[in-house]
This record gives structure tokens, C-alpha cells and sequence, in this order.
């Protein structure tokens, strides 16, 4: 039984076809990170897995159940949005309010400390900064000791030090056997936390694996050096240049190097290196892999 | 079920005692009308009984038409909302205690309205006829909450407040909550008859003189219930995907 999983998932909401028959599972034990450009459809799926939008074909599934029946919801735990909470309660009284949901709740006191908001404890929400409201948003995610977290976007906001507390928080979390789905924009996150990284692209899950097996699949070397001129190369398929520095994309790094060398390209500095997966994601979402 | 029911209850009460804006209005106005405006006139016990228990059911309007009409119309826009809709929450706890604290706090302004009575007007009501006036009071605010209901899934929250003074006052006047409708001007006094405001304070003035409902009120009542409840089913429908 997975914690979170999507069968052929379909969404149209009027003429746009957000979701186009989605699959994917999330384990136990590990960190999935969905990625995609704006409007690929993750808000779409994550908002169908947690319960609030019931797809138009197939199925989704939270711990084997329905997650639109309050039942399979009591070991999830998802961020709110930071805009909405009770401008009138306090930070305490929140945490409180959503952990009395839960069976077996985390410890409050615990929360607070560990998300740094223990001297706010006593602040009403609406007195709250930027920051705060989001660490807020997503202590809340924890606040019901969930076997699986589903984390939008979770350190837009945050700084550094924020960032750096919710990625420990994950990783712990991961490493007591529990699940965490998340979506962001920066594939540094995605990198540095991720077991597992899903793109989707047009409602569509364009590829899924390991950080390391996206790289791989897309098969692409980068080549970077300063030189003054380019001939036409058969070997690149894609060129960037800034000022005097070229980086160029193959799919063949040795036989491009070859190719520079017999055409006499008077190349300094060459670097030959794998893709980050921000590029490998860039290059998936432009149909060059 | 019954223990989130009450922590809901808990906070959403805390939450309005502590807005000012809600607090004043629903729940001090009424009194505050009724010492300004009726107090010095009523000498007689009958006339202090039958405008005290009007304004009762007034207060429980303003309470359960502002609570439902624009709280719920603003709620609607609020991120909060769908985040409560992850929790393993039961769909029905959260109506079940919006509607109680809506009647704490109805009862309450209620309450006030008689305590000022009790202190500036000949006003007495048998004890024995307090639970059938609280039960007159709770079976007429069902129709008008539930108009409340039906103005909120209908409008935007910027209009909901302006529309619904724009339905409130007019239906308090001409459904004789501030004065008996004998003291109406004629146009009023041929209209009142058709409101539901005048079908609640036909039952809560039988309750309080401790005779039998009127069974067209009853009727009415009823029609009106379900006319409303269709109307908020409608416009809730319509508003989800």
C-alpha cells in the first residue's frame, strides 16, 4: 500500500486540459519531488491527491483509501496557504486547532521549537511576518505526526536559516520511513533532497527516476571553454555564449572535443561536466533530450 | 465527531469575541435599539412583552442573516477554508458548529434585549414560557439563516454586506420586530403579512402569551425554509466544480 498514488489521473477544468492520464506513486521512505514549468498541472494533481478536486477519470488513492473521505486523511499533512489563517487566534491556538484532528498528534510545545516559533507562541496570526507566516504554514504540514507530507512550493518565502530547518525536517522525516511529496521551482531543492524527481510538462509526466537516472536519460554532456570564435560544429546540439565563454550541449563529449581540435578552435579552459538537473529539466521541457 | 464539534466551537467563538466589528453590531445593537427607541414608550406589561420578545427575535436575525449572509460570503474567499478540507475533518462538523456558535451568539444578544427590558420596562415573562419563546425564536431563525446562507453563494463578498442591510432593515420594519405592525403606515401593514420576518414574530408573540402557534406561520415558515434551502443548494452547487 503507498502512501500517495495516481492512476490515469484526468482533470479538465473548462477548455483546459490540466491532467492527461497522470500515473505516479509515492513510497514510503522517500522524497518526491514533482517539478514543472507553471501550468504543467502539479497544483492540479497534488490538489486531486489530497482531496480537494475529484479528477474527471481514474483514480486516486491516500494509504489505499479515498482521499476525499476524511478517513484516509488522518496520517497526511499538508502546508496552508499563509495568507488565510484566523487573523484573530494565536499561533498556539492554531497548532492546536489542527492538531486536535489527528490521532496521535506531535507534541506542540516540540513544533514551536523545532520550526522556531517558540517565543511567537503566544502571537495572534495576524501579527505575524512574511517569514513567520510560513514557517507557520509549515510546521501545520508536521502538526499531525502524518506518515506522508505534501509540500507546495515550501521554501518560497523561507530564508536561509528557514530553508535550512524545513530541509532537516524532511530529511529526518524521510529517514524515520515516512513519505514527503513536494513541488518547487528550484531544482536545487529538488537536488539536494529529492530520492526521486517526477517532471510533468502539459498535464503530462514527461519523465520520472532518481535525480541521477533524469541526468542520464537525457543523455547530455556540457562542454564550457573561452575561446574567440565558433566554426559550425555537428556535434553541439545546443550552443550558449557569454562574451568570450561558450557552453555547448552534446550528446557525444569526446567526439566534440575531437571536432573542436580538427577544426582548430583555439579553445582555454575547457570543462567537460555532467548536466545539473536544472538543465537536464530544461532541456526535457524544450524536446531536446 | 462530537469532541471536534466543540474544539470547532471553541475556536470559532474565540475568534469572533475577539473582532470587535462582528461583536458590536450583532451583539449590541439590538439592546442598544431597543433601550433607545422602545424602552421609554412601553408602560403597559402587554405592550412591554410583545415589543421585548420582537426585538429577541430581531437580535437573532441580525445574528444568524449577518452570520451566515456576509461571514460565510467573506469565508468563501479565504485559503483556510480548503486547507481544513485536508485535514481528516468530517464534512459535517464544521456546519454543525458554525450553526451553534451562530446560536450562542444569538441567544446572547437575545438575552440582553430582555435583561435591558427586565431593568427599563415592565417586562416579565413567566418562567414557564421561556423554553417555548427560545424555541419560537431558534424554529423562526432556520428560514432566515438559511437566507443568509443563499445571499452568501449568491454574491460577492463586497456586495453581500451592502445587500444584506438592503434586505435586513426593511424586512425587520415591515415585519413589525421594532413595532407592532397596528402602528404601521398602511402600504407597510399590506405587505407585512407575506414576510417571513412577520411569520417569526407572529410564533414568538403566541409563545410568549402562551398560546397555540399560529399554523400559517408554521406553514409558512416551513415554505420559506425550503424555498431557501433550495436556493443556497443552487447557488452552492453552482459555485463548486
Amino acid at each position: 500500500m503507498f502512501p500517495a498514488e495516481a492512476k490515469e489521473i484526468w482533470k479538465t477544468y473548462g477548455k483546459i486540459q490540466a491532467l492527461k492520464g497522470v500515473s505516479l506513486r509515492v513510497s514510503s521512505g522517500e522524497v518526491l519531488a514533482l517539478l514543472g514549468p507553471n501550468g504543467a498541472g502539479k497544483t492540479t494533481l497534488v490538489r486531486v491527491l489530497v482531496g480537494l478536486l475529484s479528477p474527471d477519470r481514474g483514480e486516486a488513492r491516500l494509504f489505499g483509501g479515498d482521499p476525499r473521505c476524511w478517513r484516509s486523511r488522518r496520517f497526511l499533512g499538508v502546508t496552508p496557504q499563509e495568507t488565510g489563517f484566523p487573523p484573530t487566534l494565536r499561533v498556539r491556538e492554531v497548532v492546536d486547532l489542527v492538531r486536535a484532528h489527528y490521532p496521535k498528534p506531535a507534541a506542540r510545545d516540540h513544533l514551536l521549537e523545532q520550526f522556531g516559533l517558540a517565543a511567537k507562541a503566544g502571537r495572534m496570526t495576524s501579527a505575524l511576518s512574511g517569514g513567520e507566516r510560513r514557517r507557520l504554514s509549515v510546521l501545520l504540514a508536521f502538526a499531525g505526526n502524518p506518515n506522508l507530507v505534501v509540500l507546495d512550493e515550501p521554501t518560497t518565502g523561507l530564508d536561509v536559516e528557514g530553508r535550512h530547518t524545513l530541509w532537516q525536517a524532511i530529511r529526518t522525516f524521510r529517514d524515520e520511513g515516512k513519505a514527503v511529496l513536494l513541488t518547487t521551482h528550484y531544482l536545487e531543492e529538488a537536488e539536494a533532497l529529492a530520492d526521486r524527481v517526477a517532471i510533468l510538462h502539459q498535464g503530462r509526466l514527461l519523465i520520472e527516476g532518481t535525480p541521477e537516472a533524469i541526468k542520464a536519460r537525457v543523455g547530455l554532456k556540457q562542454v564550457s571553454f573561452f575561446a574567440p570564435g565558433l566554426p559550425e560544429l555537428s556535434h553541439a546540439v545546443r550552443i550558449e555564449r557569454v562574451g568570450d565563454r561558450f557552453v555547448l550541449y552534446t550528446s557525444d563529449a569526446d567526439r566534440l572535443v575531437v571536432e573542436l581540435m580538427e577544426k582548430r578552435v583555439a579553445f582555454r579552459e575547457l570543462e567537460v561536466r555532467p548536466l545539473r538537473l536544472e538543465e537536464a529539466f530544461l532541456a526535457l521541457t524544450r524536446g531536446e533530450a | 465527531m462530537i469532541r471536534l464539534v466543540f474544539v470547532h466551537l471553541k475556536y470559532e467563538l474565540l475568534a469572533l469575541l475577539r473582532m470587535p466589528g462582528f461583536l458590536i453590531p450583532s451583539f449590541v445593537f439590538p439592546g442598544m435599539f431597543f433601550l433607545m427607541f422602545a424602552a421609554p414608550y412601553l408602560k403597559t406589561p402587554e405592550t412591554a412583552l410583545k415589543t421585548t420578545t420582537s426585538f429577541m427575535a430581531f437580535a437573532f436575525f441580525t445574528v444568524v442573516f449577518f452570520q451566515y449572509g456576509v461571514g460565510l460570503s467573506q469565508e468563501r474567499e479565504n485559503p483556510w477554508v480548503p486547507y481544513l478540507r485536508t485535514l481528516p475533518l468530517p464534512a459535517g462538523v464544521r456546519p454543525a458548529a458554525y450553526l451553534l456558535a451562530g446560536l450562542l451568539f444569538a441567544l446572547a444578544a437575545a438575552l440582553l434585549v430582555a435583561a435591558v427590558a427586565g431593568l427599563a420596562t415592565p417586562f416579565h415573562l413567566p418562567a414557564g414560557r421561556w423554553p417555548t419563546l427560545l424555541a419560537a425564536l431558534v424554529l423562526g431563525a432556520v428560514p432566515h439563516g438559511l437566507m443568509g446562507l443563499s445571499l452568501a453563494y449568491l454574491t460577492r463578498p463586497r456586495a453581500a454586506l451592502a445587500l444584506a442591510n438592503l434586505i435586513f432593515l426593511p424586512l425587520s420594519y415591515l415585519g413589525g420586530l421594532w413595532m407592532p405592525p397596528e402602528l404601521l403606515p398602511g402600504w407597510a401593514r399590506a405587505i407585512s403579512p407575506w414576510l417571513p420576518t412577520r411569520h417569526w414574530a407572529e410564533l414568538v408573540w403566541a409563545a410568549s402569551e402562551a398560546l397555540p402557534w399560529p399554523a400559517a406561520s408554521l406553514l409558512a415558515l416551513l415554505g420559506y425554509a425550503v424555498f431557501f434551502a433550495l436556493i443556497a443548494t443552487w447557488a452552492w452547487r453552482r459555485g463548486t466544480g
